[in-house]
Order: structure tokens, then C-alpha cells, then sequence
């Protein structure tokens, strides 16, 4: 049993947290949980949702000494890690250079708040996730005890890299924050604009009894009947993702998992940790699990809480998947237009087992989505400067830390004066991001169910991976006219998020027609700058309406250098204009054909291959 | 010495639940004084695996933690700096060596994460790790083990290219407990971590020495391939090229990998596995050694194919 005045301590703390913000429970209660189990803990949310305010609060009210990394676009690793200073010493009668690491914001603190993550280049944070996970650098232990950070919620149209998974999982505690406004919490709102000032915080606990917390919550017991009930939410959110990428890592869930739960049950007052604990799970899971399975999280967890329950989907978690089923020729299916993740093809993964799940469809419109990437990317020759990147000449240094990856001589002459224009350091190039794309989209009649559902997936996998590599993207739908969807008055644009509401619209009418949507796209081209530009035309008919040949648009095609790449859907004859067109302009060629078993296959037709080849 | 192996497997089984094979793979590694390459999705131990074994191993030690800004001189040492001034008294000649440390003066290195590092960083490296020499000088360095996230998407690793790849003789895929479905395995680990007994985990302590070790290796160069498994292994190889089309275009089949250093790992198999002789059942280590190297669908059918060829 912990002490009832640690308990009570800890609610302290929890509650004093409400002075400063309004709302956000589950952020809260999840950055004191962090806080007591000495795990990480990642705050997401638009800005002005009160992530910092709500990070440092804690710091103040744990009365942690703390420390704050600020993020942005040029964080390097020094600025983590501390900046590594030039050491000359005398070595044998020669010099001898070394780096070494100062002692940065980590040393001292024992709560680091790390604002704003998303914004660094995610590559950049590889050293600093490892330390935090580790809780050492340079050989010495820290006192650092919780890490909180923040970061604006993923979207593909703000400057931000995504995180990745292996460093999102450094993070135990995720919650996603949302405003009181956009989560149409009107009262809470209105309640807001009566709260009084809110006085200065003061410290609830000092070091000596967070380390008491962080003890007496270490010691707690962990009943079987509990650790059953994990598993079984464990298990229940792994089958419930279907084959959606979920990061139910070991580290997570058999390392953290039990540390959260006793830091839950020590805030409850419990005994020791029981299986209502294991609601605390959901504090853990806003990154973890696809976005479309968020809704029954509290369900999944409700479920494991009972004994013999059965681990699979609960009932609830089958009801969009139904929707979704038959949404194949209803005009739109609704599209979250919160989360970039979400549209019909990832909430029919949580369709519970023995319904098909088209698993084979996730499976191959990755591929075909992998295969087109290969086709892009393919002559992206273009190259921009990155400090990540190889070296291809020299440069002046601009910056003091580029020492770092200075000449030695030059890096010596310009520490004792003697070169006052600076050391040459490396001019680091990588493959250059960005291009043009334009993908054209078949709804004529024809393309109704299933092949529409599975277009759509293909056009939302082109606009994922386009977004990651900062594409310019267009979008337009055909049948016997072509529709083009603008955003903000300009065809090429990098408004991703609207483009994948448009992939998961599901309408079939009309009749195919290749000239109009070539046209329209290569006249749009022709006003774009840059030289990768790609057509990625998406049918499963032959045109009937319009030049069948298209020669005006082939030409155009070639003279400007655009690459037409085809996918011909469908079980019918892949109509040879479309190899033609991506033969002549270098382009890929896939034919995607249904099987009788229900899975689709895909094949790249080497049409341009060999047409080069002879 | 084979008390000293024991003892490294139990010391491996007290950190890190499961992933009998990874472990199965790390000790050949360490008798056959070859480099090993992890890979696998965050969480699932595969550091902590490289780390217990290469500090259980009372070898010099380096860790490094790759990243996107890894230096040369991080790795292989500091940047020292001779200044002799020119015999005519004008002037001065700057002549720059490195004085050897990290990977240069270590035995066992673990690099972590390793496709992340930036290109020229990991040429040098892999072809350290290739020649055992810098310059001229030669390296005390017995194994290397790397570990690596798959190469996806959501990832900003880079592929490491297959030739860098090849120098790494063992290669495995890293699965997570949890996320694989392994429910007993998975019970297990929640266990060790409910029972808070793994909370503040001690560092390993070594339990295997240089002397064993030395002893091991020796031990498996004398191990004996009868003139079967040596038909076998040429067989599999026939089937490789003949049968399932691999070629230079998808494939990193190099004599020296398939025909010197898979005798080797035969042979450390066999002892690993108390015999004075290489029999069918080594050839399991082929698997190891194809992970990369041959088409994933390929692969996949490697066992069958090995279950063909000892039948």
C-alpha cells in the first residue's frame, strides 16, 4: 500500500496543473503519470492548444530543475547534445584536434522540455532520442527524469518532418491535444472566458519526493489478474489494426506499459495495480495506432478490463468498416479532414477477422505505389545542399559550428586568426525533393467498387509519398470531361490534405476520355518550372470519346519532357495507347487485374524497357 | 572455454526475452569472428541484444551511436596535427594523421543504427570493417555487430548498398515480440517487467574472456567438413543460380562470402553445437547469410530449399 500522503502528493500535482489550463484531462494526467513512471511523454496539437504551457507547468509544479530546447528547422546535434568544443593539445610534439561535446541543456536537468520536436530535421534527433532512452551521455548518468515534448500535429503541409517511429517510441506517454474550439467543446469554452487570472504556480513537490513518488510507484505490485488484462489490450489493439502500421513495440508495451500502470494506480491510491489500470493505456497510444481505430480505443481497453473476454475487434470497432463496405458506389464517403491517415481503406482494416479485409489490396497498392515512386524518382538527379548529405566540393563556412566539418588545417588557421575569411568546410549535396505531379483519375461508370476503392488508394498512397518528398501535386478526375480540383487558384499545389479527402470521394458516371485530362494536365505543365514532372494517369477503360490516340497530347508529352506513367485497372485488354503513351514519353506501364480469389495483382508491362532495349 | 559461450547465452536470456535465433547468431558471430547485421523495427531489442553480447565478451568495447552527422573522426579517431617549420626557415609544412581510437582500437564495436549515417562516413567504415586495417596498420577488431530499422518509408535512413551489406556475414531480421504476436513470449516479457525486475538493469559484466574466445576460434578452424556438406553447400549455391535465377542484377552471390566464409560459419555451427564435424543441419546458417543477399521471395524459400538438399 504507498503512503496515502504520496498519493495525495501526486494529486497535487495532477490537479495544480488545472490552474494553468483548461481541459486536456488526458494530457494532464498523462504528463504526471510520465512524470511519476520517469518515462517520456510527446504532447501533439495545433498551436495555441497549450502544449508548452502545459510542459512547463509541470516542470514548475514537480519543482524539477529544467531545462528547454526550442526546435527549429536548423537543429543540429550540437544544440542537443551541447556544443562541442575545439581542443587543441600538445601531443607528442604534434597538435592533437579532438571535438569535444560540452555539457549542454541535458546535463543538469531533470525535466527537459523539448518544444516544438517536429520542427527539427527528424534525422537530426537520432543522437538526442538515444540519449533520452538511456539516460547517459558522454559515459556520465543524468539526472534527467522526464522528457516532455511537443510538436504541432502531423500535418504534411507544414514545414515539419513527421517524426519517426523509432523516435516516437522513445516517447512512452502520447497524447494528442485538441483546441476547445475545433473540438467543439462550446461550453468548456465559454467556461474558460470566466476562469480568473491564474495566479503564479507554485512547487507541489521537490526533488526528494518526486524521487519518493518515483519509488513508492516502482514498488507497487502488478496483480496477474492485471497483467492478463494487458495482454489482452495488447493483443485486442494489435488484431483490432488489422495490417495498418502499428507500433505495439516491446520497448512500449513490456518496458513502459507496467511503469505507466503503477504510476496510474499510485495516483488512484490503489493497493497495488489492478486491471482498471490498464486504461491508462490509452495515455500511450495517440501515434501508435492508425487514427481510425482512435474512436474505439476506449472500447478495445473497456473489453480487455473483462476477464474471458474474447481477444478480437470489438463489435464496435466493425460499424465504420460496414459503412465503408458499402460506400463503394455512394457518391462521398466522409473523410476526417483532421488526420491525414484517415480515409475508407484504413477503417475497413479494423473490420473484425473473417470479413474480407483486403489485405491483398493494402499490399499491392503498395506496391504499385512503391513501383511509381521507382518511376519518379527515376533521373531525379536534381540535388540541393543538405548538411546530411555527401560531400561534394567545398564551401566557406557560414556558421561557427561547421567547424565541425571543416579541413583540420583550414579549421587550425582560422582558430588562431590566421584565416579570417573562415575554414573551408564541405559543400554537402543530397537528392533534391519536389517535382511536379499530376494525377489523373478514371471515374467513368466502369469504375465502380472495388476498382474505385482500390484507385482511390492508389491516389491517396501518391499523395502520401508525394507529400514526404514536398511535391507539387494536381489532381483531376475524368469520365468524358475532366474536372480539375484547384487550390487556392493554382492547379500544382501542395495542399495534401485536401487531396486525400478527394481520393477516398467514391462516384462512377459517365464515359472515358483520355485527350481531355491529358490535355488539361500538360497544359498546366507547361507552365510549370522544374524539369521532373509526371502524369500519372489511372483508368480502367478504353476512351470512346475524344482523340483514342491522343497524338496532339503524346506530342506535347515529348516536347516538354513529361514522364506519362499508366495504370490500366480492371480485367479487360490494358488498351495499347496507354503503353504507347508511357513507352514514347518514358514512362512506367502497370496493368492491376482483380483475380477470381479476390486479390488484385500488379504488373509493370516493360513495354519502354524494351522498346529501348530495341 | 564452451563454460564461457554458456555463460554469454545465459547472460544474453537474463536481458533480453526471446529472439533465441539473434542470440544463436550473435555467438556464431563471436566464434567466427565475423560482423553481424540486425535488422528490425524500433523496440524490439536489438541493441540491447548487440550491447549484452559484445560487454558480456570482455573484449575492447566501442559503441557508437550513428547519425546523420557522424564524423570520420568520431570513429576512428582524433585529427592530429604536425607543424614542422620548412628548412629554409620560411614557412611551415601542417601534416595530418589520425591517432587511432573508436573502431580502430576496439575488438568487438556495436553501431548502432547504422544506415544513418552519412555516406563517406560509412564507406570508410564498411571498408575497415572489410580489410580489418587502416592504412597499413591493422586493427584489433574481431566483430562488428550493426544494427539497422527497416528501410521504409516513414524512415529517413538510407539504403545501405548491397556491397556494403556484404561485409557483413550474418544478417538476420529482427521481429518484435508484441507486434509478431508471440503471446507466450510476449506474456513472458510483460512479466519480467512487472515483476520490476529488470527496472534498473546492471550493466553486463564480462563472462566470457579473450583467452576463450581464442581457444574457440582455433577450435573452429579445426572442425572437419566431410566431403558431403561440402557437395551440399555447392549444391545449394547450384540451386541458387540455376534454379531460382539469382544473378549480379538481384543477388550479392560472391565466392568470398559463400565459399570462405560460409565454410567458416558451417564450422562454428558445429561446434556451437558440441560436434567435431560439420553435418546437414549446419547448413541452417545459410539462411543467415542469404537474409539480404538473395530476393526476399527467394529467401523465404531457403529453408525448404536446405530441407531438399539434406534430405
Amino acid at each position: 500500500m504507498p503512503d496515502p500522503s504520496l498519493t495525495a502528493l501526486a494529486r497535487a500535482t495532477r490537479d495544480a496543473l488545472d490552474s494553468v489550463l483548461a481541459g486536456h484531462d488526458d494530457a494532464k494526467t498523462g504528463v504526471v503519470l510520465a512524470l511519476i513512471a520517469r518515462e517520456h511523454a510527446y504532447l501533439e496539437g495545433p498551436p495555441g492548444s497549450g502544449k508548452s504551457a502545459l510542459a512547463g507547468a509541470l516542470a514548475r509544479v514537480a519543482g524539477a530543475r529544467s531545462a528547454q530546447i526550442h526546435f527549429h528547422r536548423d537543429t543540429g546535434a550540437s544544440d542537443l547534445l551541447g556544443a562541442h568544443g575545439l581542443r587543441r593539445q600538445r601531443f607528442e610534439g604534434r597538435e592533437r584536434l579532438s571535438f569535444a561535446p560540452g555539457a549542454g541543456p541535458l546535463a543538469a536537468a531533470e525535466v527537459l522540455i523539448l518544444d516544438d520536436l517536429s520542427r527539427a530535421p527528424g534525422e537530426a534527433l537520432a543522437p538526442l532520442l538515444h540519449v533520452l532512452s538511456e539516460r547517459r551521455a558522454s559515459g556520465a548518468s543524468l539526472p534527467l527524469e522526464s522528457a516532455i515534448a511537443t510538436a504541432g500535429a502531423s500535418d504534411l503541409e507544414s514545414y515539419a518532418d513527421p517524426l519517426e517511429p523509432s523516435q516516437l517510441d522513445r516517447f512512452a506517454v502520447q497524447v494528442r491535444m485538441r483546441g476547445l474550439l475545433l473540438g467543439r467543446r462550446f461550453e468548456r469554452a465559454r467556461a474558460l472566458l470566466d476562469r480568473p487570472e491564474p495566479g503564479a504556480l507554485v512547487p507541489v513537490l521537490d526533488t526528494e519526493t518526486r524521487h519518493a513518488l518515483q519509488r513508492a510507484a516502482a514498488a507497487l505490485e502488478i496483480r496477474a489478474e492485471a497483467r492478463a488484462a494487458l495482454l489482452r489490450a495488447i493483443e485486442s489493439l494489435r488484431r483490432a489494426a488489422g495490417d495498418e502500421p502499428v507500433l505495439l513495440s516491446d520497448r512500449a508495451f513490456a518496458r513502459a506499459a507496467p511503469a505507466i500502470l503503477r504510476a496510474h494506480a499510485l495516483l488512484r491510491g490503489a493497493p497495488c495495480v489492478e486491471p482498471i489500470d490498464v486504461r491508462a493505456l490509452r495515455l500511450m497510444l495517440a501515434r501508435r495506432v492508425p487514427e481510425a481505430l482512435e474512436p474505439h480505443v476506449a472500447a478495445i481497453l473497456e473489453d480487455a478490463l473483462l476477464e474471458n473476454s474474447p481477444v478480437a475487434a470489438p463489435p464496435g470497432a466493425a460499424r465504420p468498416a460496414a459503412a465503408a463496405g458499402e460506400g463503394g458506389g455512394a457518391a462521398e464517403s466522409p473523410v476526417s479532414v483532421d488526420g491525414l491517415e484517415t480515409f475508407p481503406a484504413k477503417i475497413e482494416s479494423v473490420a473484425p477477422r473473417g470479413q474480407p479485409r483486403g489485405e491483398d489490396d493494402a499490399a499491392s497498392v503498395e506496391s504499385l505505389v512503391q513501383a511509381l515512386l521507382g518511376r519518379l524518382e527515376r533521373g531525379a538527379v536534381a540535388r540541393g545542399e543538405d548538411s546530411g548529405g555527401q560531400p561534394r566540393g567545398w564551401r566557406r563556412m557560414r556558421r561557427l559550428d561547421e567547424i565541425l566539418d571543416a579541413d583540420p588545417v583550414e579549421a587550425l588557421l582560422y582558430t588562431e586568426g590566421r584565416s579570417p575569411g573562415g575554414a573551408r568546410v564541405y559543400r554537402r549535396e543530397r537528392r533534391n525533393a519536389g517535382g511536379t505531379l499530376a494525377v489523373l483519375r478514371d471515374v467513368s461508370a466502369s469504375m465502380e467498387g472495388r476498382l474505385s476503392r482500390w484507385a482511390g488508394q492508389v491516389v491517396a498512397g501518391l499523395v502520401r509519398t508525394g507529400a514526404r518528398r514536398r511535391m507539387r501535386m494536381g489532381y483531376v478526375e475524368f469520365n468524358h470531361e475532366a474536372e480539375r480540383f484547384e487550390a487556392g487558384g493554382a492547379f500544382f499545389h501542395r495542399r495534401y490534405r485536401r487531396l486525400l479527402a478527394l481520393a477516398s470521394r467514391r462516384r462512377a458516371e459517365g464515359r472515358t476520355n483520355y485527350e481531355a485530362p491529358l490535355r488539361s494536365a500538360l497544359h498546366e505543365l507547361r507552365k510549370a518550372a522544374g524539369h521532373e514532372r509526371h502524369v500519372v494517369l489511372l483508368t480502367d477503360g478504353v476512351p470512346v470519346l475524344g482523340d483514342p490516340h491522343v497524338r496532339r497530347e503524346r506530342a506535347l508529352a515529348r516536347e516538354l519532357g513529361v514522364k506519362v506513367h499508366t495504370v490500366f485497372l480492371g480485367l479487360g485488354e490494358c488498351p495499347e495507347v496507354l503503353d504507347e503513351i508511357s513507352r514514347e514519353t518514358d514512362g512506367g506501364c502497370f496493368a492491376v487485374r482483380p483475380q477470381p480469389d479476390g486479390r488484385v495483382t500488379v504488373l509493370e508491362r516493360r513495354m519502354s524497357a524494351r522498346a529501348s532495349g530495341g | 572455454m564452451k563454460h564461457g559461450l554458456g555463460r554469454l547465452r545465459e547472460l544474453l536470456d537474463r536481458h533480453v526475452v526471446g529472439h533465441d535465433e539473434a542470440k544463436d547468431a550473435l555467438l556464431l558471430a563471436l566464434v567466427c569472428r565475423e560482423h553481424i547485421y540486425l535488422e528490425g523495427p524500433p523496440g524490439s531489442a536489438k541493441t540491447r541484444m548487440a550491447e549484452v553480447a559484445a560487454r558480456g565478451s570482455s573484449l575492447g568495447f566501442f559503441f557508437y551511436q550513428m547519425h546523420r552527422d557522424t564524423r570520420l573522426s568520431e570513429l576512428v579517431g582524433d585529427v592530429v596535427l604536425e607543424r614542422r617549420a620548412l628548412p629554409d626557415g620560411d614557412g611551415e609544412r601542417i601534416h595530418q594523421t589520425t591517432l587511432p581510437g573508436g573502431i580502430l582500437t576496439a575488438e568487438i564495436c556495436v553501431l548502432d543504427d547504422v544506415s544513418r549515417a552519412p555516406g563517406e562516413a560509412l564507406n570508410v567504415l564498411l571498408r575497415i570493417l572489410n580489410e580489418r586495417k587502416f592504412g597499413e596498420q591493422p586493427i584489433p577488431l574481431l566483430t562488428a555487430i550493426a544494427t539497422s530499422n527497416p528501410l521504409r518509408d516513414e524512415y529517413y535512413n538510407e539504403p545501405l548498398d548491397p556491397a556494403n551489406l556484404d561485409r557483413f556475414a550474418i544478417q538476420l531480421r529482427v521481429a518484435g515480440l508484441i507486434q509478431s504476436g508471440n503471446r507466450s513470449l510476449a506474456r513472458l516479457l510483460v512479466d519480467q517487467f512487472a515483476d520490476g525486475r529488470v527496472v534498473e538493469q546492471p550493466e553486463p559484466e564480462p563472462v566470457l574472456g579473450r583467452a576463450d574466445l581464442d581457444a574457440l576460434h582455433v577450435a573452429q578452424s579445426r572442425v572437419a567438413v566431410p566431403a558431403a556438406e561440402k557437395d551440399r553447400l555447392i549444391e545449394f549455391l547450384r540451386r541458387l543460380v540455376v534454379d531460382y535465377d539469382c544473378d549480379e542484377t538481384n543477388s550479392l552471390l560472391t565466392d568470398r562470402s559463400f565459399l570462405v566464409k560460409a565454410v567458416k560459419l558451417l564450422r562454428g555451427r558445429a561446434l556451437l553445437a558440441g560436434r567435431d564435424h560439420v553435418s546437414g543441419e549446419d547448413l541452417a546458417v545459410l539462411q543467415w547469410m542469404t537474409t539480404f543477399r538473395v530476393p526476399e521471395e527467394v529467401h523465404e524459400k531457403v529453408p525448404e530449399l536446405l530441407e531438399e538438399i539434406v534430405a
